[in-house]
């Protein structure tokens, strides 16, 4: 396993290709992508073997950010440096929202929100029939916890106690219209999830070391599922983005680009 | 058309699974608290870590459906026709757009479950699945068929759509075996008249056509067991050779049998003319099933009156 400062290094670089995908595609969400991205990146570092037959999967449920699991499957060679300038334009592989028939790395077809958790559900049943001894992550959007499927799902996925199942809950309070909390209110979050019957953690999800020890922590849990509760800032990385529903869905100017990745690239400098 | 008896298919559906699920691990059979209904428990007795219960929620199981289906296993997701369509419509259209293995098999479809109601009533459930790309959409008219279909979905790797009657069917059986994309002529008297029905609406068209045939008029029965892919083939040779065709559906006439019909012979210059048998774009209401259907228009009556306009 990679150590914390080098799966920062990484973490940057996908942010950097996340910029460049958006800006080149002039569409895409950039702040859910943003936010998600670090999580991601340890996921896929730590516990998926695209090598191995029966490894982990990994359903962006939160469909929109998947400029950052472009990033991610670019840096697992999985998608070609030129690939990634055709995002979200036609004849490309690289859709607006994952789909498996054009990228089957992607693991599930997702972009109509609250899905996603159950197709997790359904290959963790399969897995724990199989005795396979990898883990099915579902990685939700905060808005997303509005969708009805969602807790349908989450139900299903404590009565047949997936402790194969890791749901990570990207939580950067700010959805389409404003703060989700206001559009929605989802708290007590945590709490709900406890009395549904998952094993909780809440964590920065933008701090590295505190990312890997929970899914560490999320490894030893037996007998339900697991729920990461991932407080992240959306936009994360480049500053005029950072808490800014704005940057929920946008194009950037060539100048917003040059700022974003002269900052990534001062950011980069100051992984030591 | 000898003599036959009645018979339920529905009863059948746990049977069948059980015994291709004996055959095939890959089988997984998933239910939203129906299984006494749909004859699925059976499955649960027999394999019960192969059978997932979801409890009343049928967009997730739908999900979960392709969930199983990515990790290559075959779920066949069984439940009342208006659920499965209707309910889970956008999580099957994103299995769909995966071109997932997923099966479902559709019960209570149009008017089959009577006393329940309007709200209960599946009559636009062949629209909503078959302008849906990739899904295979099959109707069987007989327990064989059933049986055949189920096969088909097996063997056939992608989404496939199974519409099955809960009233009853004629229990006959055809000597060719059912395949996607092909339709069966029941029977050839003649080319006065064409009758097209769908695998729910088979005793119906069965009994209007025993009584055409009495009346003296000599036709053809067709069975359409695949609406999608349809037979296009059969169905331009008969719109070219008889001088009518009435369309038999135990659905709307909007998007259904009757509209799928219309939308080959339309292109077909000399065309027979096309009347439909089905509700007519309106909810219906409870009672028995037999008196809805009656009241919605399947009746033989109805049908005789409909092929005597077209063929004038």
């Amino acid at each position: 396993m990679k150590d914390i400062k080098s799966l920062e290094q990484l973490a940057n670089r996908n942010r950097r290709n996340i910029i460049q995908m958006i800006y080149n595609a002039k569409a895409g969400h950039p702040g859910g992508s943003l936010s998600v991205i670090d999580m991601l990146t340890a996921i896929y570092e730590i516990d998926v073997d695209f090598n191995s037959e029966k490894r982990s999967k990994v359903i962006l449920s939160k469909g929109h950010a998947v400029p950052a699991q472009y990033a991610v499957l670019h840096s697992k060679g999985k998608i070609k440096d030129e690939e990634l300038n055709s995002f979200r334009t036609v004849d490309s592989r690289l859709q607006g929202h994952p789909h498996t028939l054009d990228i089957p790395e992607t693991d599930a077809t997702t972009g109509l929100l609250g899905q996603g958790l159950s197709i997790a559900v359904g290959m963790a049943i399969v897995k724990k029939n199989n005795n396979e001894k990898n883990h099915v992550y579902a990685i939700l959007g905060d808005g997303e916890m509005q969708e009805g499927q969602i807790w349908e799902s989450l139900l299903q996925a404590a009565h047949y106690k997936l402790d194969n199942l890791i749901v990570v809950i990207d939580y950067n309070k700010l959805s389409s219209s404003g703060a989700v909390n206001e559009v929605i209110n989802l708290e007590p979050l945590t709490e709900k999830l406890r009395v549904f019957d998952f094993y909780t953690i809440e964590i920065d999800g933008n701090n590295m070391q505190e990312i890997v020890n929970a899914l560490n922590e999320a490894f030893t849990v037996k007998g339900k599922p697991i729920v990461i509760v991932s407080n992240t800032i959306k936009g994360k990385g480049v500053s005029f983005m950072e808490n800014n529903p704005k940057w929920h869905s946008g194009a950037l100017t060539e100048k917003e680009y040059e700022k974003a990745i002269e900052e990534l690239d001062k950011a980069k400098e100051e992984i030591i | 058309m000898s003599e036959y008896e009645m018979v339920e298919m529905r009863k059948k559906i746990g049977e069948i699974l059980c015994e291709l699920g004996e055959k095939d691990q890959r089988i997984y059979v998933l239910d939203s608290d129906l299984a006494k209904s749909t004859t699925s428990i059976q499955f649960k007795d027999k394999f019960p870590n192969r059978f997932i219960e979801t409890g009343i929620a049928e967009a997730s199981a739908m999900s979960i459906a392709s969930g199983i289906a990515s990790e290559g296993q075959i779920p066949f997701y069984v439940n009342f026709a208006m659920f499965v369509s209707g309910t889970a419509w956008t999580q099957l259209r994103q299995a769909a757009y995966a071109n997932l293995n997923v099966k479902m098999i559709a019960t209570h479809p149009g008017m089959d479950n009577g006393p329940d109601g309007a709200s209960h009533h599946a009559n636009e459930d062949i629209a909503l699945v078959r302008s849906i790309p990739n899904v295979k959409v099959l109707i069987p008219s007989n327990i064989k068929e059933l049986k055949e279909a189920i096969e088909i979905a097996i063997k056939y790797q992608g989404p496939v759509y199974i519409r099955c009657s809960r009233d009853v069917v004629p229990n006959v059986e055809f000597e060719n075996k059912a395949e996607i994309g092909k339709a069966t002529i029941v029977e050839d008297l003649g080319e006065e008249f064409a009758l097209i029905y769908e695998g729910t609406a088979a005793a119906i068209a069965y009994k209007s056509f025993q009584e055409l045939k009495d009346r003296g008029y000599k036709g053809k029965l067709i069975n359409i067991f695949s609406i999608k892919p349809i037979d296009i083939n059969l169905i331009n040779n008969i719109a070219s050779t008889v001088k009518g065709i009435v369309t038999i559906e135990n659905h709307s006439v909007l998007g259904g049998l009757g509209g799928t019909i219309a939308e080959i012979v339309a292109q077909n210059p000399k065309h027979a003319k096309l009347a439909y048998v089905g509700v007519s774009d309106v909810f219906t209401e409870s009672g028995k099933t037999s008196d809805v259907k009656a009241k919605y228009g399947l009746t033989v009556e109805n049908i005789i009156k409909k092929v005597e306009t077209v063929i004038k």
